[in-house]
């Protein structure tokens, strides 16, 4: 296994499973439909790509420890797990050889039937467990033993795509639903783009997307380039594998979506107007959009001066997780070293929450998850790095916010580790949200489309009006004599005016109430009393 | 001791009751084929409380009208815990509240252990 080779291939699988990823998201059925199949996989595989391409693995051994590390940390979802084992299992027989032959190739999938059905105890067929074990199978068969690896391949993916369309059959889900498996169709693709880039055959043409998905996340990448470059190419016959190599040549962070009428294009580069040119030299140009990084990058080590005055005073360095432009900004007034964007519905990985600690100039680092499902990926990331990491185990982003309000960049790790615990357990927590069904929750009635108010996650109040559940909210979490409440608004949060008014006739005895924009989504306001 | 049953709807005719050891059925092989779940962990905290302990690794109470629910559960090595741990929650959700019906109250997913 060559390094050039796999990066080829991965890019291949990437770029058609991109292709795909709107069409899998709706097949996704099982194991609950929640339409996030193909995004959890494209990000999965993203992660093995991006690895790749910072790989500078000489063995065929090395490479294949990349890329099992990459699929472990970047795994998301249900399908990117187990589609991490799929690759471990694969990789870790190729590993063992330079070389790659068929009947190598076959004890691969194998190694990847098996290491994917180890770790469930009763295994679903009619899965993607159902399509590895099948190509697997396929790549044993004795008349297969002597043909050469690519022809191996295309008999495995054509065995993957008959056992896909035999997932109804054995699923009642998918056959009530009349589709087949979601993540089954995520691992044919990936196998399709790989065979193809494999077979130097041209993929099958797919409409060109909208907005890809890839363009969010690639731009969280680090970059030595000044402008973040991206446009459209409309034209006939565009070569898109010439352009992506030119550009390559300008720039990285490199990303060219699309067929051969229309490219979408991202890059990193110090030269746009050299990228721009070989974008017209092929075609018309459309939708481009130049941004300065570097101006980017200043605002925001500029704001992290203001909040610690000097860095060589910096003696704690804090690593923050919440949502919402707002948040993300108040974190870093009050001395957050870095935040990395997430929350309810988008959690980092242990990768994104390491790659921050290792960033931050201090040996010892605190980390506020600020949500109940990041507390254990940052204890992952804490555990993975080789500096000293204590997770102050904050479980919402106002509670982070409380905790925020003891920590002082300039004192010593233990003393701020100390302070924002003592904070983090007297705080007390509410939010208010938007009931999306129906339901009776610890006593409460709810009714869809309704406004819920929970303290310290339990539903207390629920009903048409807003004012009247804040108010029981509020009630709740100053009950303790509480004098210092916080209320972050969130993106779709209506004019508070007239209810901070009379917030503050209804609690004479507050010190201080703060409203902040936190901009976070799902939660118009959360509510935090210190 | 018998536990009570459920009343998951009442009618002119009569209730419909189900049986904790069936909720707790239903939550463990949910839980059981959730990709990473290689085994149901022991007894938890409710079960040694009451003798009716009724599921390896599942403990189920009715609380306010909604399931408290906590399942303990040992993860193959390797995986990123938390994944696991999130779709294991959502499935078991999803299959109670399409077979069941009753509100959730509270739904906890245990690691009890990381099986090499």
């Amino acid at each position: 296994m060559e390094l050039e080779v796999v990066r080829h291939l991965a890019r291949s699988a990437l770029q058609n499973l991109e292709a795909h990823r709107r069409r899998i998201d709706d097949l996704n059925v099982y194991p609950v439909p929640d339409g996030d199949t193909g995004t959890n996989l494209v990000l999965t595989l993203r992660s093995i790509v991006e690895a790749l391409e910072a790989s500078t693995a000489a063995t065929s051994d090395a490479v294949a420890k990349d890329v099992t590390r990459a699929a472990l940390m970047g795994a998301r979802g249900n399908s990117g797990v187990i589609f991490s084992q799929v690759v471990r299992g694969f990789v870790e027989v190729l590993g063992e050889h330079e070389g790659v032959s068929s009947p190598l190739l076959s004890k691969a999938f194998r190694g990847a039937s098996d290491t994917a059905y180890r770790a469930v105890k009763r295994p679903v067929e009619g899965t993607m467990l159902t399509v590895i074990r099948e190509m697997a199978e396929e790549s044993e068969r004795k008349d297969l033993r002597s043909v050469r690896p690519n022809e191996l391949l295309e008999a495995v993916l054509a065995r993957g795509e008959d056992a896909l369309a035999r997932t109804p059959e054995m699923l009642d889900v998918l056959r009530n639903a009349g589709v087949v498996d979601a993540g089954g169709a995520g691992l044919v693709e990936i196998a399709r783009g790989m065979v193809y880039g494999a077979t130097g055959k041209e993929l099958p043409d797919v409409p060109v997307e909208g907005e890809s998905l890839g363009f969010d996340a690639i731009h969280q990448e680090l970059s030595d380039c000044r402008y973040c470059t991206v446009f459209v190419v409309e034209g006939e016959e565009l070569d898109k594998d010439t352009l992506e190599d030119q550009l390559e040549e300008i720039g990285d962070s490199l990303l060219v979506v699309g067929d051969s009428t229309a490219l979408k294009v991202h890059v990193h580069t110090d030269d746009p107007g050299r990228a721009l040119t070989l974008g017209t030299a092929l075609g018309v140009v459309e939708g481009v959009e130049i941004a300065n990084m570097h101006v980017q990058t200043a605002q925001r080590e500029e704001r992290l001066l203001e909040s610690a005055p000097a860095t060589a005073t910096l003696e704690t360095g804090l690593v923050a997780v919440c949502p919402g432009r707002g948040n993300r900004r108040l974190f870093e007034s009050l001395g957050a070293t870095r935040v990395i964007e997430g929350g309810q519905s988008m959690n980092p990985s242990a990768a994104d929450i390491l790659e921050a600690i290792e960033a931050v100039p201090t040996d010892t680092v605190l980390v506020l998850p600020n949500n109940s499902n990041v507390v254990l990926t940052a204890e992952q990331a804490a555990a993975l790095s080789r500096k000293t990491v204590r997770v102050i185990p904050s479980k919402s982003v106002q509670a982070g916010f409380a905790a925020m309000s003891r920590f002082l960049p300039t004192s010593a790790p233990e003393e701020n580790e100390e302070a924002m615990l003592e904070e983090l357990a007297a705080a007390i927590s509410g939010e208010i949200t938007v009931a999306s069904r129906d339901a009776t929750i610890d006593g409460v009635d709810i009714r869809e489309g309704a406004y819920l108010g929970l303290v310290d996650d339990l539903a207390v109040a629920s009903g048409p009006d807003l004012d009247a559940v804040v108010h029981e909210v509020v009630d709740r979490v100053l009950a303790g004599g509480q004098t210092f409440l916080t209320i972050l608004t969130g993106e779709d949060a209506p004019p508070l005016d007239g209810l901070l008014t009379a917030l503050e006739e209804r609690h004479p005895d507050l010190e201080a109430l703060d409203v902040h924009e936190g901009g976070q989504p799902h939660y118009p306001l959360l509510v935090v009393a210190q | 001791m018998e536990r009570e049953p459920f009343v998951i709807a009442t009618t002119e005719r009569g209730r419909i009751a189900i049986a904790p050891a069936a909720v707790a059925q239903i939550v463990g092989a949910a839980a059981a084929e959730s990709y990473g779940v290689v085994a149901l962990a022991g007894r938890g905290r409710l079960s040694r409380l009451v003798p009716w302990g009724i599921k390896k690794g599942v403990d189920i109470e009715l609380r306010d009208g909604g399931l408290v629910v906590e399942l303990r559960v040992v993860v193959e090595h390797g995986l990123r815990l938390a994944e696991v741990a999130e779709t294991v929650r959502s499935r078991v959700q999803y299959e109670l509240e399409r077979m069941v019906g009753l509100p959730i109250a509270s739904l906890e997913v245990h690691i009890d252990g990381v099986r090499h």
